[in-house]
């Protein structure tokens, strides 16, 4: 719910409830001070007449007569109310209606009920329009409050609306800290101050995660460099290829060191993935179909020497992919590299590209893993293999980084495991 | 031929400096990019090995240079940074070939051979190898005058190996070469075995035999004598 929404619709609550009852305390307060009007009128009119009688005059005759009514019976004394038919109208009209005992004067003549009436009519008509004319006055005052506030949130909330969009569409990938304005409310005055100084720590931060990225990267690269140099170097000394135990020591001391090179390099490419760090500008139309071509070429020996069989099939029309080339060849090189890795001799490798996806679908063992777990960093198939299981993990982040679906299923039919990857 | 190495990093340059001697090379170095932007300007050299991050500068900085001054040299870039970015940026400022730090010596001198050989010969250069004649424009090889006809990869197998007479390689060097450079190192026996026997026996043939030699465990090496 917004915010308005939310302010409005307490406000409207209270404001018909206070409405609502005003109206009925209206109504009741008015029908009570004319009817006390009329009672009073009634009171006074018997009063009169009671004097006049007393005097000896006779009861004057009513102008109508329904406001006098005499009678020698006894009848109730007081107010009360009472319905009579209006010949006019033809129908019944309440009228309000006293009742009290008249002795005449003169001694020996017998008392009368008089009863004295006053036609409501009037005072209903009098009550419907007060009540009617201040509910229009009320509901009209209501609705232009609501209108007002409305409008007023509207105009006081726009900056508000202005730094959320800004927030929304802020990308730290283009190391601008946030400058949003000072408005003259000051609650969003401090909200945007505090939104520009936060926005300028996290473009520090990320900048000195980008350098120390790059420098780690740099600073571990050389020393790993200059120890495999050496190594390799010192592999050439005559005295030590005539010791063979000597030259496996150091030559596993060399291949120790080029795998934790190869370790820090996905890492790396892992790093710079999830910080964005690939400038869009060096993405290009990436034909995927030679990349793949030249990759499975390059993966030739390996293809025979684990006796696998790789089908390449390219149905136009093919996609058009936009990518750094870098990213497009590691992707490949990573999903081909996987499938001939997790196969058995004399297994089978098939390999669609069309337009929408990629697939690669490979015979192997069955997995023992958990294939929700399969996109995981470190995650190796065999505890016991060389390779640090970082290239599924690199797959994914290349196509989250461009957008594209991937998925990874088995089937029991020939033990196939595929892994599809779906272009935007 | 004579070479200019610019590396910042003292250890990493003597070892440079010290198998591109024992390749034949004249070597010339800069610790640094003032230093190396004095040289390229001053002097003239078969091929420039550039590493990109120095401390008072960007190594591509210096292939613009040598672009711009029409130099004839080769440009190898050496990168310590991702390769994926500097090797589009380093290939697309007209260096000739990259490689990626740590990197093997040897495939150093194979691509040093190959750079030199495209720039500077034009077809003209033959590798001779005690029995062997190679063409590598044709890619061509005779024993002895005998054509010897070899697969793809055979042919860049021997043509590496040439690249590094005397020199031991180890197996995940031989593999990484053949292959590219995601290889891992439990694959590499396997990447290569077939190859290495298929190309031994074709030059054992043709009566080559005991060129290339399997030092146990390590790899193998092109016997000199």
């Amino acid at each position: 719910m917004k915010l308005l929404a939310a302010t409005t619709r307490y406000y409207l609550r209270l404001t018909v409830g206070l409405f609502a009852l005003a109206s009925v305390l209206l109504y009741l307060g008015f029908d009570w001070a004319l009817r006390n009007e009329i009672e009073e009128l009634l009171y006074n009119r018997q009063l009169h007449l009671q004097k006049q009688v007393a005097r000896g005059l006779p009861l004057p005759a009513p102008a109508f007569a329904d406001n006098l009514d005499r009678s020698p019976q006894p009848r109730p004394l007081g107010f009360s109310d009472t319905l009579l038919l209006d010949p006019v109208e033809d129908e019944m009209v309440p009228y309000r209606q006293l009742t009290f005992r008249l002795q005449p004067a003169r001694a020996g003549s017998a008392p009368e009920w008089v009863t004295l009436r006053k036609s409501l009519v009037e005072t209903e008509d009098v009550l419907l329009v007060v009540v009617g004319v201040l509910i229009v006055v009320l509901a009209l005052l209501l609705g232009g409050v609501v209108a007002l506030n409305h409008w007023l949130a509207r105009r006081i909330w726009a900056p508000f609306q202005h730094t959320l969009a800004t927030l929304r569409g802020y990308d730290l990938q283009r190391h601008q800290p946030l400058s949003l304005p000072t408005p003259t409310i000051d609650e969003f005055g401090e909200l945007n101050q505090a939104l520009n100084t936060l926005s300028e720590r996290l473009v520090r931060d990320y900048e000195s995660l980008r350098q120390f990225t790059e420098n780690a990267a740099h600073e571990t690269q050389t020393p790993l460099a200059i120890i495999q140099a050496k190594l390799e170097q010192l592999l050439q000394a005559p005295a030590l290829q005539d010791d063979e135990a000597l030259a496996t020591l150091v030559s596993d001391a060399w291949g120790g060191t080029q795998r934790l090179s190869r370790l820090h390099q996905s890492l790396t490419l892992l790093t710079r993935l999830e910080n964005h760090q690939f400038a869009p500008a060096q993405a290009v139309s990436v034909q995927l179909e030679q990349v793949l071509r030249d990759r499975v070429a390059m993966l030739e020996p390996l293809l025979e020497a684990r006796q696998v069989q790789l089908t390449l099939h390219a149905d136009p029309p093919l996609p058009e992919l936009t990518m750094h080339p870098g990213l497009a060849d590691s992707l490949l090189q990573n999903l081909l590299h996987n499938a001939i890795k997790h196969n058995h001799p004399g297994g089978r490798v098939d390999v669609r590209l069309n337009r929408r996806g990629l697939e690669i679908s490979n015979t192997g063992p069955t997995l023992t893993t958990d294939p929700a777990q399969f996109f995981e960093r470190f995650r190796k198939h065999n505890a016991a293999s060389d390779s640090p299981g970082l290239g599924l993990s690199i797959a994914q982040h290349i196509c989250a980084y461009y957008g594209f679906g991937i998925a990874y299923d088995f089937t029991q039919v020939g033990n196939r495991h595929t892994l599809r990857v779906q272009f935007p | 031929m004579k070479l200019l190495l610019v590396e910042d990093e003292a250890a990493l340059r003597l070892t440079l400096v010290d198998a591109l001697r024992q390749g034949g090379y004249v070597v010339e170095v800069a610790a640094d990019f003032a230093q190396a932007y004095e040289k390229i300007k001053l002097y003239q050299y078969d091929c420039v090995l550039v590493d990109l991050t120095l401390p008072d500068g960007d190594g591509l900085d210096l292939v613009r240079t040598l672009k711009a001054d029409g130099s004839l040299a080769g440009v190898l870039v050496l990168t310590a940074r991702d390769g994926i970015d500097d090797r589009v940026q380093g290939l697309d400022l007209g260096a000739d070939d990259y490689l990626v730090k740590p990197f093997h010596l040897s495939e150093l001198n194979a691509r040093l051979r190959a750079l030199l050989r495209r720039r500077q010969f034009q077809g003209q250069h033959h590798i001779v190898f005690r029995d062997l004649l190679v063409w590598p424009e044709l890619a061509e090889v005779h024993v002895s005058g005998e054509l010897l006809t070899l697969t793809r990869k055979e042919y860049d197998l021997l043509l590496y190996f040439l690249a590094n007479p005397g020199r031991l390689l180890t197996k995940e060097a031989v593999a990484e070469h053949l292959c590219g450079d995601q290889v891992d190192a439990a694959d590499s026996f396997d990447f290569i075995y077939t190859h290495m026997k298929n190309l031994r026996k074709k030059l054992q043939e043709k009566g080559a035999d005991g060129y290339i030699r399997t030092i146990y465990g390590v790899g193998y090496k092109l016997s000199t004598e």
